[in-house]
Parts: C-alpha cells; sequence; structure tokens
C-alpha cells in the first residue's frame, strides 16, 4: 500500500434487491438499497454511520465485507480492488476485515461454546500453534471485553443480549483485524457496558490501529466514538463531516431533524423538536429530485424536480441540500 | 394489574442452579408505565418474560414468589389459562426481532395470525395495513408480501410492535422496543405507544436503557443489578436525584450529545455471573463509595422516602 491511499476506497457502489412479488405481478422492480455511495476511510480512522431505519446501513457494511455483491462501484482495500480476489487471494486477506454484528442473536451459533466459537476464529488463521494457547488467547479475548474468562465454557443462550455482543467483538477481534465493520454494536447495551465497550473500541484503535465503520442510532456515541460522521437517507449519502460540526451544525434538514430528535436526560422539553411528518418513502419507488423532499420542512418548487448532488459547504463538511449554503440555516 | 412479589428464579443445569432473579418485587397500575433500566444480564429480559411464562421449564425453575396479573397468578396457572393470558392479557415486543419472527411466513400473514387469535373479528387485510402504517412502514400494501429477512432490522422490530398491538392488550411488555430504530422513528413509535396506551388505558412495562426515553414515557422507573432491584423511584426524580450508587454510576455513564470528547465514566470491573455473586452488596467490588461494611452485610431494600426505595444504606452519604 502506497502510503498516500486509503485504507478504505468506496467508489459509487449501488446495491440493488430484486422485488419478485410485486403488486404489478410480473413487474420486476429493485429495492435500491444502496444508491451511489462514494467514502474513504484512512487506516485507524473511525467513520460513524448514522440515517433512517432502512436507508442501508447494513447493506452497504454487508457490501464492504463482501457478503452482498455489488450491482455497481468498486471497493479498494489498501488499493487493491476486491472483486478481483479470488480462492486463495481472497483467502489471505480475509483476516483483514470483520463484522460485528446488529442482532447479537442470530449470529453466534448456539451449537457451539464461546471458547470454540472465539477459537474457530483463530483456527481458521493458523493464529496460535496450539490447543493450550488458543485457550489462553480465548481467555484474554473474553477479559479483554469485560467478560470473565471462565464463560469459554458456556454456551450463547446462557447469556444476556449485551453478554453476546461482547462476544461477538471478542471473535472480531482474534484475527486482529484491519478493519472492523460495527453494526449497532451497542445498541443492545446498557450505558455502562456501552461506555466500556466505546472505551475498548477507542484504546483498541489506538494499539492496533484498526479502522471502524460504526453504524449506530445514537448520535451521542456516534459522536463520540467518530472522527467523520457520515448520515444516509434512503440509499444515498445526504451529509459528510467532522462529528463535532454534524451535530453541532448539522447543514441537512434530514440531518438536522435527526438531531433534535434525540431523547436526553437533562432536558426533557425546551428544545425544539422538528418532527418530520408525510409518508415515510420507499426504496422500491423513491421520490423524485430531493429523496428528502415530501417530508423536507424547508422544501421549495426545484427540491421536487432536481437530484441534489452532495456539495461541499465548507471545508470538509458536504450536504446534499439545494439550500444549504455556508451560512447555517440550522438556526432558521 | 400486574403484580409480582419476590421472584426467585433459577436456570438449572444438571452442574448446577443459578439464581437469574433474586427476590424481585414490583407493580404496575392500570395505565401506568414502569421503565425497567439496568446492567446488561442484570435479569431485566427473564423477569419479563415470566410474566407471559415464556421461559422454558426446565432449564428456568421458579423457586418461589408470584406474579399476580389481574389477581390471578400466573406461576400456577393451567396451560388453558396461559393461552388466554398470552395475547389479549399480556403482549410482548421482544429484545430480539430476527428471532421473533417466522422466516418462512410473510410478515403479513404473521400479522392477521396474530389478529386472528385475538380479535378474530379484526383479521382482515386492511387492519394488517393500517397496523404497519401505525409503525411508519412506507408502502405497507407492499412489504405485507415480504419475508422477514427482506426488511431491515428496524422493519423487523415494528413488524414486531404491529403484531404486538394487533392483541389489543391489557400488558404489553416492551423490551427495548426502539434499540434498531433511528430517532425519528423511534419518536413516533414512542408517540404511538402512548397514544394506544390512552386509547386502551394499557398498561406498560418498558425495559429500556436509554435513560431519555425513561424520562420520556415511564411514570416509575426500577433499576436492576445483579438479579435485584436496587432503586425505584418516581422516573422525574430518579433522572434529577438517583440515591444507589449504582444508578448514579450509570447516569454518569450515559453519554450526551454535544458533550467534550474524552473518555465516557465507566463503572470498573464487570457484571458478577450468576451464580458467582459477592458476598454482602453484590456491588461492592465495583462501587465507588463501598466501605468494609458492604462486602459482609446484604444491604435490603429499604423505603428512604416517599415513593423512593434503595438498596443501599450508606446513599445519603457523602
Ligand atoms: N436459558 C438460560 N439458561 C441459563 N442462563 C440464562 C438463560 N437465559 C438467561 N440466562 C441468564 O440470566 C441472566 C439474566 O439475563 P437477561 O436476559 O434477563 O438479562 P437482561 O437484564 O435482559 O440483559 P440485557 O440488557 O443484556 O438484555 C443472565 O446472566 C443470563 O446469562
Ligand atoms: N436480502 C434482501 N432482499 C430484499 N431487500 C432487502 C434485502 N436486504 C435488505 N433489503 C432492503 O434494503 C433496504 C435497506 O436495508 P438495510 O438493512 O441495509 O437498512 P438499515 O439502514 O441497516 O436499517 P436499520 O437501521 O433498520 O437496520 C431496506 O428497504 C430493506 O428492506
Ligand atoms: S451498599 Fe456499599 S457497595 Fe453497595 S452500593 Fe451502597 S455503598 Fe456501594
Ligand atoms: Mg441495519
Ligand atoms: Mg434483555
Amino acid at each position: 500500500m502506497s502510503a498516500a491511499s486509503p485504507l478504505l476506497e468506496v467508489r459509487d457502489v449501488k446495491v440493488y434487491f430484486p422485488v419478485k412479488h410485486g403488486i404489478f405481478g410480473a413487474v420486476r422492480r429493485w429495492v435500491k438499497a444502496v444508491d451511489g455511495v462514494s467514502f474513504e476511510l484512512a487506516a485507524g480512522e473511525t467513520l460513524g454511520l448514522v440515517g433512517e431505519s432502512g436507508c442501508g446501513k447494513t447493506t452497504l457494511g454487508r457490501a464492504l465485507a463482501r457478503l452482498v455483491p455489488l450491482t455497481e462501484g468498486s471497493i479498494r482495500l489498501e488499493g487493491e480492488d476486491m472483486a478481483q480476489w479470488t480462492g486463495a487471494q481472497l483467502r489471505a486477506r480475509r483476516r483483514k476485515w470483520q463484522m460485528i454484528f446488529q442482532d447479537p442473536y442470530n449470529s453466534l451459533d448456539p451449537r457451539m461454546t464461546v471458547g470454540h466459537i472465539i477459537g474457530e476464529a483463530l483456527e481458521i488463521h493458523h493464529l496460535a500453534s496450539d490447543a493450550r494457547e488458543r485457550q489462553a488467547r480465548v481467555r484474554q479475548l473474553l477479559e479483554s471485553v469485560g467478560l470473565d474468562g471462565a464463560y469459554a465454557a458456556f454456551y450463547p443462550h446462557e447469556f444476556s443480549g449485551g453478554q453476546r455482543q461482547r462476544i461477538g467483538i471478542a471473535r472480531a477481534l482474534a484475527v486482529d483485524p484491519k478493519l472492523i465493520i460495527c453494526d449497532e454494536p451497542v445498541s443492545a447495551l446498557d450505558v455502562s457496558v456501552q461506555a466500556q465497550i466505546i472505551n475498548l473500541l477507542q484504546d483498541l484503535q489506538q494499539e492496533r490501529g484498526v479502522a471502524y465503520l460504526f453504524v449506530a442510532h445514537d448520535l451521542a456515541v456516534v459522536e463520540r466514538i467518530s472522527r467523520r460522521v457520515m448520515v444516509m437517507y434512503l440509499g444515498k449519502v445526504v451529509e459528510l463531516g467532522q462529528a463535532a460540526a454534524v451535530v453541532r451544525t448539522p447543514r441537512h434538514p434530514y440531518t438536522q431533524a435527526l438531531i433534535s430528535a434525540v431523547p436526553e436526560i437533562d432536558d426533557q422539553s425546551q428544545r425544539p423538536r422538528i418532527v418530520l411528518s408525510g409518508e415515510l418513502p420507499s426504496p422500491i419507488d423513491p421520490p423524485s429530485g430531493c429523496p428528502f423532499h415530501p417530508r423536507c420542512p424547508v422544501a421549495e418548487a426545484r427540491c421536487k424536480l432536481e437530484v441534489p448532488l452532495l456539495r461541499e459547504i465548507v471545508p470538509g463538511h458536504w450536504a446534499a441540500c439545494h439550500l444549504a449554503g455556508p451560512a447555517s440555516r440550522a438556526e432558521a | 394489574m400486574l403484580e409480582i412479589r419476590n421472584l426467585q428464579l433459577e436456570f438449572r443445569s444438571d452442574q448446577q442452579a443459578v439464581r437469574a432473579v433474586d427476590g424481585v418485587s414490583f407493580s404496575i397500575g392500570p395505565g401506568e408505565t414502569l421503565g425497567l433500566v439496568g446492567e446488561s444480564g442484570s435479569g431485566k429480559s427473564v423477569t419479563a418474560l415470566s410474566i407471559g411464562r415464556l421461559l422454558r421449564t426446565p432449564p428456568a425453575f421458579y423457586a418461589g414468589g408470584e406474579i399476580l396479573l389481574n389477581g390471578r397468578d400466573v406461576l400456577k396457572a393451567s396451560n388453558r389459562e396461559l393461552r388466554e393470558l398470552r395475547g389479549r392479557g399480556v403482549s410482548y415486543i421482544f429484545q430480539e426481532p430476527g428471532v421473533s419472527l417466522n422466516p418462512v411466513f410473510r410478515v403479513g400473514a404473521q400479522i392477521k395470525e396474530s389478529l386472528r387469535l385475538h380479535r378474530p373479528q379484526a383479521a382482515t387485510e386492511a387492519e394488517v395495513v393500517r397496523l404497519l402504517q401505525g409503525v411508519g412502514i412506507a408502502a405497507p400494501e407492499m412489504r405485507v408480501k415480504s419475508y422477514p429477512h427482506e426488511i431491515s432490522g428496524g422493519m423487523q422490530q415494528r413488524v414486531m410492535i404491529a403484531m404486538a398491538l394487533a392483541a389489543e392488550p391489557k400488558l404489553l411488555v416492551a423490551d427495548e422496543p426502539t434499540t434498531a430504530l433511528d430517532v425519528t422513528i423511534q419518536a413516533q413509535i414512542l408517540a404511538l405507544l402512548k397514544d394506544v396506551q390512552q386509547r386502551l388505558g394499557m398498561s406498560l412495562l418498558l425495559i429500556t436503557h436509554n435513560l431519555g426515553i425513561v424520562g420520556q414515557m415511564a411514570d416509575r422507573v426500577a433499576v436492576m443489578y445483579a438479579g435485584q432491584i436496587v432503586e425505584t423511584a418516581p422516573a422525574q426524580e430518579l433522572l434529577r436525584r438517583p440515591l444507589h450508587p449504582y444508578t448514579r454510576a450509570l447516569m454518569q455513564a450515559a453519554p450526551r450529545l454535544g458533550a467534550e470528547g474524552g473518555r465516557l465514566a465507566n463503572i470498573p470491573g464487570s457484571v458478577p455471573r450468576p451464580g458467582a455473586m459477592p458476598f454482602g452488596c453484590r456491588f461492592h467490588p465495583r462501587c465507588a463509595m463501598a466501605r468494609p461494611e458492604c462486602s459482609v452485610q446484604q444491604p435490603t431494600l429499604a423505603v428512604v422516602e416517599d415513593g423512593r426505595q434503595v438498596r443501599c444504606p450508606y446513599w445519603n452519604s457523602p
């Protein structure tokens, strides 16, 4: 890898799923789950990813992990096109990325002990010379995610949701990856465990230089862990910028609504809420023009007609809104 | 409406019995919302699942206590009584939507089945679409035909919510109902729950780790740690002035929007394993206020102020 190229380069990625049972019978339609997403991720960086439920975050993560095929576009890891890897080449590179899933219930094999689940990853990638060393590594990994090493002998069903999520993280860490795609890794955790995991992920990043794509719904969590934040809406990136800038001066009206809806402990009513009205759009039949226009509180006539491009509004801060300008409209 | 008294729940295997819930008591009145918060693994879900007797026995074993739902003890109910009770008596939004939906049936059919079981006169296509619309699903007429794996995690969760509401239950148990949802849809679902609650006088047991949601939704809160309740209080008072050292630490660990960076405060150590509980106060190895007595004597849940209980004799010390 040349020093200049980023760890991950995502160019115009599209992932479409066919809809077979449409009400129009034979007509084939598509769910445009991810519709032209581009970004870069540097080694050791964290990019936060937020957005409406169903906007394509998991699908994007799965595409990066090669778990769903790309309909269009390219993904380069350390300068190499991932789509070109096959066979032995692919096997040799599999260790470079790992995924931590949204649903800790389905992602752990119920018939295997936790020790076996974590140990398997070590075995596949020949990361321990014998059973003894493997066991020691498993204990160490469990302890590094705040679980008692004795848990290695237990089965997944014996754990609570949060504990299972930690097991998933331990498994991902086992192979010492360059990139971890974290799909809502802390959503299922109580806040103290959540704080531990976030601190843990940050420590691991400092020690090992691992990069994260971090999907979450809790904006306070995302702000805390990410250097930059990317906001998606209906398969498209609508905003991208430094975490603090996106949270404090959101440029896109969707992001503005999102941030105003965060339930906060300290104030229950003082903050003005931007309540979105209107039908939730469907990725099967996305609106014309700006995908957000049917629900946008500040939409104008052209929003219905012209697709807004992702523009750099102020240096390092991008938004896809016709009305976004350097003078923030957030106060309006 | 619901009263749980001194619930003792164990998980038994050939080698051992571990007590996952140890002496939990609380009640919920008609139309009331109780927020249940606490450490991951502290026994919130298994307590909630016990109300509808949804845990498999064995390995679960009820070693004591009562769960009175409308005056009847569900721990003594026959299978027939249980079937009646599930659905219109108590219905669930489970923590794991992916597991609770049947992967081989379309989501529309699953909601219709819930209607057929609990409100047969309303088991129509139109009602299914109305329920899906209520939880904010776009193009519901098309989505009824989707299989669970074809919809996003958040949509699965909303289908679950629609199914639970289809039964129009007296008590709704919502276990982390909005964790997989973005905050705008979360706000919509919470408003929907409040609305249904007012319309039907439904009681709500709301398990969440989001303290902001507790403040928005709950009348009262119970905080669990290691299988026991350590604090109960009116929701606003608890958020304003948490008394138990665990609750205080929990509030400090919550990330707040727009706060400056740095590390999040967290509670050192990890949750004790059921079966390996520390002597004395179960929180003492991690407690910032612990003193030598704490490792000897297990504190009781004591009334400390009007409507407030705390399981720590030193809650009032500096
Ligand atoms: N089937 C089971 N067999 C053995 N132990 C179990 C079983 N189900 C749960 N437990 C144990 O009971 C305890 C309580 O689990 P529970 O799922 O109620 O936690 P929780 O408070 O809901 O946590 P979370 O916030 O992570 O969902 C945990 O320690 C768990 O390991
Ligand atoms: N295998 C599939 N077949 C058909 N459609 C799919 C499939 N997987 C995902 N989709 C659709 O793609 C869209 C994006 O889904 P995705 O799971 O990526 O959303 P998400 O942003 O992760 O949402 P959430 O926050 O709810 O997890 C949704 O409309 C979903 O229904
Ligand atoms: S009893 Fe002691 S250890 Fe337990 S919470 Fe109170 S001060 Fe902390
Ligand atoms: Mg997702
Ligand atoms: Mg739970």
